[in-house]
């Protein structure tokens, strides 16, 4: 037994010297804050405070800075970076030490949870391996309690089965037990700062929510002080004491999180408030709305989609998965219906059984009455006229070396529709319907924004002028304002040309303000299936519920949860 | 080792001894299909002497008035069991005459081999983590100086600096422990800009990964997080290489024993194709082949040695269910 007291007396030790005493300073001072990449200023004069045990939020879009002032604190900054103004952590002049200096801060001082936890570990080595130089910042010689310690902190950040988390490599994990590896490997030395960039934007809904649980879990178990950095208005509004609101490099707002949340000042916290499509069910009522009446007309016509009992499965390393189970819907002319779930809910497969890119097992699809599965590539061409995609990245989608004009015009080429002068046409149309001006025509991908970028792969759809558009989450790769800027686009060119879209998505909320009706899929099948309201409303299924209870949505501000003892009992086996 | 390796090990090795065999075949094969007949050619060489008979004895003696086909399945069933026949020149069994030469050139290519890499590492280390004023920039302009120079060259340079201007080795004694490693560094150097091109570049590309920036925020150092974290994944590329360079390793120890006038396989090629020895060309040809395929088995096998994430030809990897999320979760089987 004289491992197992070296043992508590280590995580007793550990904890005691962990947080430091209540002092009347801020634990981490950011001020007047400038960081440039040579001639480009992506932070100008910044400055804020972060209380010990406190939390506070980073908020903004992408260019706006926030990441960039995470590396400066954390010193992670690339080489090209020039910082100047002051960041006082504890006392110390973050910005002005040398690095000898600065590195026994790190790990110990200051934990960093990354963005992308699939890319934060190394690919080639074991996680045991790596967790051991978290382990080694602890100052304990034995390294089977070493080991005991990181199997502890594993179990403490919800890993099951901590062993089998040691002996793996990161490929082996899903991106969530990958985070938590990550936040466990962050808090084993005991920061008394975290700093979390993103922490959840590359996971599920349902992911995300267990991690910010987790993180405010430990932040107050440990007495952590957490700078977190999000895109996500609610989830910080959900998660910090306090807001810096930020744009092109600038703080825009800053104050506690229920002033700055409820009585936004700014002009631009107020529309990233009206922006965030939880915080907004209703915005485009006025667009979408006039769409039920297709729903309720039982006018015994036929619907334009109509998928029944279709079975997909693949045959994955000798096993057989079922990727999509006899799932049904259908979808009247001039709605939307969006399809929703987590990754491997089988909403992509069905997509692309729906396009016609793979063939059913068992079951049909019709488009427009007319049968898509069993036929051949040639008479599938016909059907693709009338049904058109847009894909989830318009980042990776648009052939770089190409104008937008023979982007758009493409599909009319392919299908050799018109004259030479009638596609130009057609194409200025098109783009005249997503809102792009026709200065545009001549330029590269590179030269658009990320919004432009995805009008052209709509106008690129809508050229053919089809009846049907399927949107694979058209517009998860984008900012939440842009992504308000598509969604009105994709509204009102429903309501102007009566579309019928399938929409697939992760982001509920963004489902719940522009779907007619709505299927939620999980391990390939519909689970519920509805109208948004049938759906949002009175979820009857529990998936549904633990879905809808994901959504952050700023409103209940998590307090200090009571939160189960850490466990403390630790194998003979594991210690040996 | 899993059993999943050890198939795919096995696998290898059934393909590469199938690829030495082949290789020995097409040789022959190229040989008898040449134009000229080097056999008469030696044999009626007035200088030789040989009467009518003598060469009708010979020729009968060695089976080569036999169908080429009765004669590609003697000499490949001879090759089988490892008997390579006897030089036409010497009259000495082929075997003997490459186990002599044969050591001077592996110590050769392998002290090459050692110095090349030696090397890479070292100026990939540098253009890391040498200060800028002590010529980091510089340092990534070795590896194109390297290549640019011939190592004839260099080994001519080595010889008279070394040699003779400092005395380090005696020329006249090749086989000395000095004068081979100036033979390798004479090798080395310009297969070391190869590797330290690609881990150079591989470095870089590392060293930009997330994963890199959070080592580093847990406090470790330039120099283990270039050891542990860095070199793995840079060096599975440069494991390919090697094995690419391998040939010019053996190209380049028939320069460097000539200039060193060491005597290794080179000089018994040299001497075997200007007398036509075909048994001994067959042979040094076959060795070559054996050589390549043998590194490129090494290279395979320790890929996923390497990188576990290397998916073995033909053994189906499973991908572990990640259960923990608990029901809400699904691993990500299928597509997405």
């Amino acid at each position: 037994m004289a491992t197992q007291d070296r043992l508590t007396a280590t995580i007793f030790r550990a904890e005691a010297t962990g947080p430091k005493p209540q002092q009347s300073a801020g634990l981490l001072r950011v001020e007047d804050l400038s960081v440039s990449y040579g001639p480009n200023q992506v932070v100008s004069n910044v400055g804020f405070e972060l209380g010990r045990g406190k939390s506070l939020a980073l908020i903004g879009e992408s260019g706006s800075g926030k990441s960039t002032i995470a590396r400066a604190v954390l010193r992670l900054l690339p080489g090209g970076a020039h910082a100047t103004g002051r960041v006082e952590f504890d006392g110390h002049d973050v910005l002005g030490l040398p690095e000898r200096r600065f590195r026994p801060l790190r790990g110990r001082a200051i934990g960093f949870v990354p963005q992308d936890p699939g890319n934060s570990l190394n690919p080639v080595r074991t996680i045991g391996v790596q967790a051991m130089e978290a382990a080694a910042l602890l100052d304990e010689p034995d390294k089977a309690i070493r080991k005991a310690l990181i199997l502890e902190t594993f179990a403490q950040v919800g890993l099951d089965n901590p062993q089998r988390v040691y002996d793996s490599y990161p490929h082996q994990l899903s991106g969530g037990m990958l985070q938590r590896v990550l936040i466990g490997l962050a808090v084993l030395p005991r920061p008394s700062l975290l700093v979390a960039d993103e922490p959840t934007s590359a996971l599920d809904v349902t992911i995300q929510k267990r991690i910010l649980d987790l993180l405010s879990r430990l932040q107050h178990e440990l007495n952590i002080s957490l700078l977190l950095i999000t895109h996500d208005l609610a989830i910080a509004a959900e998660r910090a004491d306090s807001l810096v609101v930020l744009k092109d490099g600038v703080v825009q707002e800053t104050g506690g999180t229920t002033a700055v949340f409820s009585s936004p000042k700014s002009a631009y916290a107020r529309k990233l408030h009206a922006d965030v499509p939880a915080l907004n069910p209703d915005r485009y009522a006025r667009l979408r709305d006039p769409g039920f009446r297709f729903l309720k007309a039982d006018t015994g016509k036929t619907p334009k989609i109509e998928v029944s009992a279709v079975t997909k499965t693949f045959a994955v390393d000798g096993r057989v998965v079922t990727a999509v189970d006899d799932v049904s819907f259908s979808v009247p002319a001039g709605t939307t219906h969006a399809l929703v779930g987590e990754s491997g809910s089988g909403k992509t497969t069905a997509i692309r059984l729906l396009l016609g890119l793979e063939q059913p097992d068992t079951g049909n699809i019709s488009v427009a009455g007319e049968r898509l599965n069993g036929r051949s590539h040639e008479s599938l061409r016909a059907v693709w006229r009338h049904l058109q995609f847009v894909y989830q990245n318009p980042f990776t989608s648009l052939d770089p070396t190409w104008t937008v004009e023979r982007l758009v015009r493409e599909p009319l080429d392919r299908f050799k529709i018109g004259t030479a002068k009638e596609r130009v046409e057609h194409v200025r149309e098109a783009l005249a319907n997503v809102g792009l001006g026709e200065h545009l025509l001549s330029r590269k991908p590179e030269a658009l924004s990320g919004g432009q970028r995805q009008r052209v792969a709509i106008a690129r759809s809508l050229v053919l002028k089809p009846d049907v558009i399927v949107l694979d989450e058209p517009t998860s790769a984008l900012d939440v304002s842009v992504q308000a800027d598509i969604v009105e686009v994709l509204l009102s060119l429903q309501s102007n040309l009566g579309l019928t879209y399938v929409f697939v998505s992760h982001d509920l909320a963004l489902v719940r303000q522009l779907a007619h009706t709505v299927s939620v899929m999980h391990r390939g099948r519909v689970v519920e299936q509805g109208t948004v309201s049938d759906i949002f409303d009175n979820p009857q299924q529990p998936y549904t519920v633990s879905l809808l209870k994901s959504i952050p949505s700023g409103a209940a501000r998590v307090a200090p949860v009571p939160s189960p003892q850490p466990r403390r009992i630790i194998n003979q086996e594991q210690v040996a | 080792m899993n059993s999943a390796y050890r198939t795919y090990a096995a696998k290898r090795l059934v393909q590469a001894v199938v690829v030495i065999l082949l290789a020995y075949v097409f040789t022959f094969v190229v040989v008898s299909i040449l134009p000229g007949d080097p056999i008469t050619n030696v044999l009626r060489n007035p200088q030789n002497g040989f009467t009518e008979d003598q060469i009708r004895e010979i020729i009968a003696a060695q089976g080569l008035d036999r169908p080429v086909l009765v004669q590609l399945w003697s000499s490949f069933s001879s090759f089988l069991v490892g008997d390579l026949g006897l030089s036409m020149r010497s009259h000495r069994p082929v075997a003997t005459l490459i186990a002599e030469v044969l050591p001077s050139t592996l110590i050769l290519a392998f002290a090459g081999l050692v110095v090349a890499l030696l090397l890479a590492v070292v100026i990939a280390y540098g253009t890391r983590f040498l200060p800028k004023r002590f010529g980091q920039g510089l340092l990534r302009g070795f590896p194109s100086l390297f290549l640019s120079v011939p190592n004839f060259v260099i080994g001519l340079v080595l010889i008279h600096l070394f040699g003779f201007q400092l005395g380090v080795f005696r020329v006249i004694e090749p086989d000395s422990f000095w004068a081979t490693l100036f033979a390798a560094i004479a090798l080395g150097i310009p297969i070391s800009a190869q590797i330290a091109e690609v881990l150079i570049a591989n470095l870089d590309h590392e060293a930009g990964q997330e994963y890199a920036a959070v080592a580093r925020s847990r406090g470790l150092g330039k120099a283990r997080l270039f050891a542990k974290h860095l070199l793995k994944p840079s060096s599975l590329p440069v494991v390919t290489v090697i094995a690419l360079t391998i040939g010019e390793l053996l190209g380049g120890s028939l320069i460097t024993e000539t200039v060193f006038g060491r005597t290794g396989i080179g000089s018994l090629v040299q001497r075997s194709v200007s007398t036509q020895d075909l048994p001994v060309l067959q042979a040094v040809v076959s060795l070559a082949a054996v050589v390549f395929v043998v590194v490129n088995l090494i290279a395979d096998l320790t890929y996923p040695l390497l990188d576990p994430r290397v998916k073995l030809l033909g053994t189906p990897e499973r991908r572990p269910a990640t259960a923990d999320e608990g029901s809400s979760t699904i691993s990500q089987a299928v597509t997405s």
